[in-house]
């Protein structure tokens, strides 16, 4: 359910995007989704739609990039990905990590003309 | 035309956030942001712990539910500050519907002020509140599999508080797989397996606790 709120958000930084820039329509807009955001991507889509009905973004196709997670070992400085919740470094089994990617949320950017 | 944003959607939330956390260290107020599935027990913890910690510290509540004070209701005898959100279908709180509330708490006599988030391991998890930590509460009649099918909370959450252990027996839930998973997720989290209602393992979830105040 927090699609809903992750797609107000993100209409509101679209539609302020395309009216600053003058844009008669908004055609793409491109974000990233961390895998630890646990966003399904068709329900934030049909949200996203909804939501931007009727506006210049309404017609808008949505592209969504998803990041695996991405962790640094604090003690060798081995760098890999996580797989099946397994939260510790691949070369030395410590737990002491840095997060690296998989936590985004980010807009891109937005195309249109 | 293409035009580069780069920008964290939920960039609202997070500086209303950041606003909280900093107005709240300089009051030297530990916010506890409690998430968990409806009826794992955030509301039955609150009792135990002010009827065990509201004499020695000064407690305020935030109640967040969809509808309903009932929750509320229940912790009014600990005569302690509390105010509901109710959200109206919203699943989660978030940082500005606290800023909104913390104006009705004196935070000049207040040590702690525990956040009731609203019953759902996932939407919550994604909203920072301003919180000092985030506490876990999951209770063993949801099954054992909550950390691997919800990894995120138990990830960013500070404790895991495992409640209902006395319905073990009667229950499917292997506690030897819920922490194999939760330990791949967090291992160094401190976990307390409790029973809120008969009393088990609660003296170390108080000790925890305040050692978090203090």
């Amino acid at each position: 359910m927090h699609e809903i709120r992750i797609a107000e958000d993100l209409s509101a930084i679209v539609l302020e995007t395309a009216e600053r820039e003058g844009l008669a329509k908004v055609t793409r807009v491109n974000i990233r989704f961390g895998q630890m955001i646990q966003v399904v991507p068709d329900v934030f889509e049909f949200a996203f739609r909804e939501i931007v009905r009727d506006t210049v973004a309404g017609d808008a196709e949505v592209d969504i990039e998803i990041i695996p997670v991405k962790m640094n070992c604090l003690n060798c400085r081995t760098e890999f990905l996580v797989r099946d919740n397994l939260f510790a470094c691949h070369n030395c089994n410590c737990t002491d990590l840095g997060i690296i990617q998989g936590k985004e949320l980010f807009i891109k950017s937005i195309e249109g003309e | 035309m293409e035009i580069k944003i780069m920008k964290n959607i939920l960039d609202r939330n997070q500086n209303m956030a950041n606003d909280v956390r900093a107005l709240l260290a300089e009051k030297k107020i530990v916010m506890v942001n409690i998430i968990s599935s409806p009826g794992a027990g955030k509301t039955t913890l609150l009792e135990r712990t002010c009827e065990k910690l509201a004499m020695k510290f000064r407690i305020g509540v935030i109640e967040g539910d969809i509808t309903t004070d009932r929750d509320a209701q229940r912790l009014k005898k600990f005569n302690i500050p509390i105010v509901v959100i109710n959200t109206e279908g919203g699943c989660h709180l978030d940082s500005h519907s606290i800023s909104k509330v913390l104006d009705s708490f004196d935070l000049d006599n207040l040590d702690i002020l525990f956040v009731e988030n609203v019953g759902n391991l996932i939407c919550p998890s994604q909203f920072d509140l301003g919180e000092t930590f985030k506490l876990a509460v999951v209770s063993t009649a949801e099954g054992d599999d909550k950390p691997a099918k919800y990894p995120m909370i138990f990830r960013d959450a500070r404790a895991v508080l495992l409640n209902k252990i006395d319905l073990i027996p009667f229950t499917n839930f292997n506690i030897n797989n819920f922490k194999a998973d939760l330990f791949r997720i967090n291992s160094g989290i401190p976990l307390f397996e409790v029973s809120f209602t008969r009393g088990d393992g609660l003296s170390s979830w108080f000790e925890w606790i305040t050692d978090q105040i203090s």
